[in-house]
């Protein structure tokens, strides 16, 4: 990318720019960026460092000083190891899920002709246009009790007594599947569509088969998009609250479900933000392996 | 891959693989509607219970929001929360795009990073870190403290869509209307804004979804008076399961697709993401 601003036209031919015009280019890129990060510093930073402060904190409010004993409380505590190793399970067992359903129908989106583009692209997305609780709430109707796979089952004889479906982590995991979907599928596409065909024609040429050109050309081709439909899968799912309560039945505690009652039912804040700080430090080294792994893949 | 890409197609039909694959393709996206058409039939049950497939046709639930004016404020706070949050996010945006497209500056990749963080920050923390600083503040339950937290969470989809489209434009357009002798604002105003609107328009929509959909962060920062509708509609499924939030949905839905179809008129959405 060049190093010219908008302003270009300023520049004379000179080859070295004046001081002058240096420290305008330095003051407009300031201008450019002050709203935004007047916002993320607004909304973002100082709000996590308040919360990184209170977890610290022995009390709250008003701190007599200050302590790990809040994250020792629950890093030791059996029942807040079991809630955090369920909540990274849970998104592993989604982004695995979402990539390997995901991946064919991003390989035949990113392919297929504009006009039938068009319409699988629009079923893709239609369903983000529908409130998460309505989409949730439309999987307690057929999975319940009452619901539909059992009226169903009871109506061809196969079961007397209705299955209990709505039985907790796999009901999440569907739920959860069902929202992130979408991204995933969105951001293979966006990598598969930029893969040039004549390397899968040359693998064909050169005699690979198509599971052969799949695992040796395709998957390494479009590894970056399934690495950040991953990423952000796994964070959204880390952080999720509604579809864990409405689908889990109270029965699925996840890190969220907890924090927040630590916060609002108990209102021990401190403890509340040191699970945060828990759960966010978790999400940081997703999101740091992910970095690590594009300038890796950048260098190749 | 379709059948005529390949280099010497030795027959016209379309391979089995290519069937099985479109045949998959259709399974997801019905997969994909499942819940939306469970949930629309519905509001038009005549039963008091959610029981698929309803037994007899009513439109008692539509009137049913009606009865209720809870739901229609939470309708009014929410779309104003949007508006307004996706009106902030977009300038705030429109200006970072340029400075990340445009502007080579040190700790640049960094920076973009941090702004797209909000894309993939835990949602409860974030709602949980917000209610802490704005309780002293007296944002809490405030239209402009939930204003503020959806600009947080909006401002990555417009900065995505901005620097994406910005990228595409070609820079001599701008340097020939400094040419014919524009200066800065005349040449982004005339020039770059007009191009860059299509990319903005999809970003925005994208934003004004997020927003009015946005349920884990508004959950701290709302109370008695201040609802938005995911929250109103989250309280009511706790107590009563009746197709009214069926309805609501439906609403909703005709809405979106209205916005929708207008936009897609306009500038063509699709193509915005598709391509």
């Amino acid at each position: 990318m060049s190093t010219a601003v908008s302003g270009s036209t300023d520049v004379p031919f000179a080859s070295a720019p004046p001081r002058r015009i240096v420290h305008r280019r330095t003051f407009g890129l300031g201008l450019l960026l002050a709203p935004g990060l007047l916002i993320l510093t607004a909304g973002l930073l100082w709000p996590c460092l308040t919360m990184l402060q209170v977890s610290l904190q022995d009390r709250f409010p008003d701190p007599t000083g200050y302590t790990l004993d809040h994250y020792r409380a629950v890093l030791t505590d059996a029942y807040y190891l079991r809630i955090i190793g369920r909540t990274f399970l849970l998104a592993g067992v989604v982004t695995l899920l979402t990539a390997v359903l995901g991946f064919p129908v991003a390989w035949y989106l990113a392919r297929s002709s504009s006009r039938r583009k068009h319409l699988i692209f629009l079923g893709i997305i239609a369903p983000l246009l529908v409130s998460i609780i309505v989409r949730t709430l439309g999987w307690t109707i057929i999975l319940g009790n009452e619901g539909l796979v059992n009226a169903i089952l009871r109506g061809l004889g196969v079961i007397d007594e209705p299955l209990k479906l709505m039985q907790g982590f796999w009901s999440v995991v569907l739920g959860m599947v069902h929202i992130l979907l979408p991204f995933m599928i969105l951001s293979v596409a966006a990598v598969v569509g930029k893969i040039d065909r004549s390397c899968l024609e040359a693998a064909t040429v050169l005699g690979a088969d198509p599971l052969r050109r799949f695992l040796k050309v395709a998957l390494p081709l479009s590894v970056q998009g399934i690495a950040s439909g991953s990423v952000i899968v796994f964070c959204l799912t880390v952080g999720a609250f509604v579809t864990p309560v409405m689908l889990g039945r109270g029965q699925v505690s996840v890190l969220a479900v907890t924090i927040h009652e630590q916060m609002v039912v108990l209102v021990d804040w401190p403890t509340g933000a040191a699970a945060a700080m828990i759960l966010t430090s978790g999400t940081l080294v997703v999101l740091a392996a992910y970095g690590l792994f594009l300038r890796r893949h950048a260098r190749r | 891959m379709a059948a005529h890409d390949l280099p010497a197609p030795p027959l016209r039909t379309v391979p089995r693989g290519e069937r099985l694959l479109a045949a998959y393709v259709a399974l997801v996206i019905l997969f994909l509607a499942l819940p939306v058409l469970i949930v629309v039939p519905l509001a038009f049950s005549s039963d008091v219970s959610l029981t698929f497939p309803p037994r007899g046709v009513s439109l008692r639930w539509f009137a049913n929001i009606w009865a209720r004016p809870e739901f229609l404020s939470a309708f009014a706070l929410s779309a104003a929360v949007a508006l307004v949050a996706t009106g902030i996010s977009m300038v705030a945006g429109v200006l970072a795009a340029i400075a990340f497209v445009r502007h080579t500056f040190p700790g640049r990749d960094a920076l973009l990073m941090l702004f797209m963080t909000p894309l993939v920050f835990p949602a409860i923390v974030l709602a949980a870190a917000l209610a802490l600083v704005m309780t002293p503040l007296g944002l809490l339950r405030s239209f402009w403290g939930l204003a503020l937290a959806h600009v947080v969470l909006t401002l990555p989809y417009i900065l995505r869509t901005a620097v994406a489209t910005l990228s595409e434009i070609d820079r001599s357009y701008q340097e020939a209307a400094h040419t014919l002798g524009a200066d800065r604002w005349q040449a982004f105003r005339h020039v770059t804004l007009p191009m860059l609107r299509p990319g903005l328009l999809a970003g925005a929509t994208f934003a004004l979804i997020i927003s009015f959909d946005e349920f884990t962060v508004s959950m701290f920062l709302v109370g008695p008076g201040v609802m938005t509708l995911p929250l109103e509609m989250y309280n009511y499924s706790e107590f009563t399961l009746d197709p009214t939030l069926a309805a609501i949905s439906t609403v909703l839905l005709a809405l979106t697709c209205l916005a929708i179809l207008i936009i897609e008129r306009l500038v063509g959405l699709g193509k915005q993401f598709g391509g």
